[in-house]
């Protein structure tokens, strides 16, 4: 699989809302290339305009300006039937899984196949072993009311792939699952890009499904991309203020220190020199405390990393001596004016 | 009072109202039940936008729902005699139950059919499924026991409309009780049409109810 190769490219997408209160600019000109084979993750506050632009995707909602490219075809030139044709290449599922609530986990996952006219029979070995891929081989006959959240998750996996789409988009796929479930639809996810080598784009409010299983981030914020990078990278030095919301917000013990602060330094070291007492032995080194204000630690696609708020001595040339011994023993410093 | 010649009149008159009410309500839907679903497609944000086709079907279907029942009897009897070549009995009833009932057999739909999530209707678009599709496999299906539900309150307005038809030489139970009862002042038959009507009112409920249930998956 060429890992390089562009298989949806998003060009000025624009998209503006009107509502009671006058318009909402939700997407003003995105730009964005997915290469094909990867997990890519969009991830912003709610209200950021995230949902809204990957509906443009599959242009369940139309950008006002623009254009969208999956496969060298632009889907805004489609015809209303070149473009339903298009969609049957991209899967999609959703926060609140949209399944046919009057219909059986094994009739959901035809759904697709009988809007494409396949044969009936064929139809359903298909979905008989989609359904056994995504663990749910003993509830086929099952209705979606008599499901769990997750096992609905896995129906509603199994009927985006029905068609071998090459794209799966996933919208706040995990937001409704408790966080055991999340882990294994995540892990479901994670498989069916690795095994089947469906480019999977994944819409979300929570880092951590990020951290799980996204080799690129894209941070949006205010209907624009404020970051956009490998994941470790984003995560490492978030550049952006909507970028260090979302890595910061989540889990570390900093609520108190909200607020400007002078001083303070963020340090993040990896799992090369998290085994060893850096920081003390600094302080040693240059014989004068520091205020450590936050500290966590987070494994991303394997790797372990550490971050720290830490808040320097006043004494300049102190200061100085005590980034450039850090900076010595390989970890990244970098000063921020707001904690 | 209750002679054989009473009871088979009594007889005649109940496979009247039942013959008036499942045959105008089967054509009412006939006719109401693609107007729901155009209604529904065709709004603004439908799945296949048409606010002209909206706003006209829209208000054709809220003027002939403001006419009262007696005043459309009389008011359509030309329309009547065409159809069915006269303006008294069950015939001539059905065609003014018909035209009655439809209407509000498309809002008895519009509302059952806007009961379906949209975030399902979302996923069948997301799937390449077309607005046609879209009403016959994902908004029937999904919307069939509130559309039942619907039904059973649908034909027990038809048999209560039937009876008024009765005022105006409509035939079935509604006649008889107009002619004995209130004509003749036969205040016992009066009332057990009454009770026969009723009857056949928690029949049609209950049974609507039941099937609904039964259908209903999300239970």
């Amino acid at each position: 699989m060429e890992q390089n190769q562009t298989i949806i490219s998003l060009k000025g997408i624009t998209k503006t809302f009107s509502t009671r209160n006058g318009t909402v600019e939700a997407l003003k000109g995105i730009d964005l290339d997915i290469k094909r084979g990867e997990i890519f993750g969009i991830i912003g506050l709610s209200g950021a305009g995230k949902s809204t632009l990957v509906r443009c995707i599959n242009l369940l909602e139309r950008p006002d300006g623009g254009s969208v490219v999956i496969n060298d075809t632009d889907l805004m030139s489609l015809s209303a039937s070149g473009l339903r044709e298009k969609r049957r290449e991209i899967g999609m599922i959703f926060q609140q899984f949209h399944l046919l609530m009057q219909k059986t986990a094994l009739e959901n996952v035809c759904f697709p196949m009988e809007i494409a006219k396949v044969p009936k029979a064929d139809a359903k070995k298909r979905a008989e072993e989609l359904l056994e891929m995504v663990g749910l081989a003993d509830r086929m006959y099952s209705y979606p009311a008599q499901l769990s959240g997750g096992q609905k998750q896995r129906v509603a996996i199994a009927r985006a792939l029905a068609m071998s789409p090459q794209v799966l988009l996933c919208d706040e796929a995990t937001s409704a699952l408790d966080p055991n479930t999340t882990k294994g639809v995540l892990e479901l996810l994670k498989e069916i890009n690795r095994k089947m080598g469906i480019t999977v784009i994944i819409i979300t409010h929570e880092m951590k499904v990020i951290r799980e299983i996204c080799h690129r981030v894209a941070i949006i914020s205010d209907g624009a991309i404020a970051e956009l990078g490998k994941v470790e990278e984003v995560f490492r030095a978030p550049k952006t203020d909507a970028g260090r919301a979302l890595v910061f917000h989540e889990g570390d013990s900093r609520e108190g220190y909200d607020g400007p602060m002078e001083r303070c330094y963020r340090i993040v070291f990896d799992e090369s020199n998290s085994n060893e007492p850096l920081l003390g032995s600094m302080m040693i080194e240059c014989g004068a405390p520091v205020n450590i204000l936050a500290a966590n630690t987070r494994s991303i696609e394997g790797k372990v990393y550490g971050q720290m708020l830490i808040q320097l001595p006043k004494d300049a040339a102190l200061r100085e001596k005590m980034i450039a011994n850090l900076r010595a023993k390989d970890i990244l410093v970098e000063e921020v004016d707001h904690v | 009072m209750f002679d054989s010649e009473m009871i088979a009149l009594v007889a005649q008159a109940f496979g009247e109202s039942i013959f008036m009410t499942v045959a105008s309500s089967i054509m009412a839907y006939v006719i109401g039940l693609p107007m729901g679903f155009i209604l529904v497609a065709s709004e603004e944000g439908g799945i296949a936008p048409m606010p002209m086709v909206n706003k006209i079907l829209g208000a054709v279907v809220n003027f002939f729902r403001s006419i009262p029942f007696l005043i459309l009897l009389v008011a359509i009897m030309p329309f009547t005699q065409a159809i069915v070549g006269t303006v008294i009995g069950a015939k001539a009833a059905t065609v003014v139950l018909v035209v009655a009932a439809a209407p509000f057999v498309a809002r008895m739909v519009e509302t059952s059919l806007k009961e379906v999530d949209r975030g399902v209707i979302e996923a069948a678009e997301s799937m390449g499924a077309t607005p046609f599709e879209i009403m016959r496999k994902v908004l029937l299906p999904e919307a069939m026991p509130s559309l039942l539900l619907g039904s059973s309150i649908v034909t027990t307005t038809i048999l209560a409309y039937s009876a008024m038809a009765g005022f105006c030489g409509g035939g079935g139970l509604g006649a008889i009780a107009i002619n004995y009862g209130y004509y003749r002042g036969d205040r016992v038959i009066m009332w057990v049409m009454v009770v026969l009507i009723v009857l056949i009112v928690a029949v049609l409920q209950s049974a609507g109810i039941y099937i609904s249930k039964k259908k209903d998956k999300r239970l």
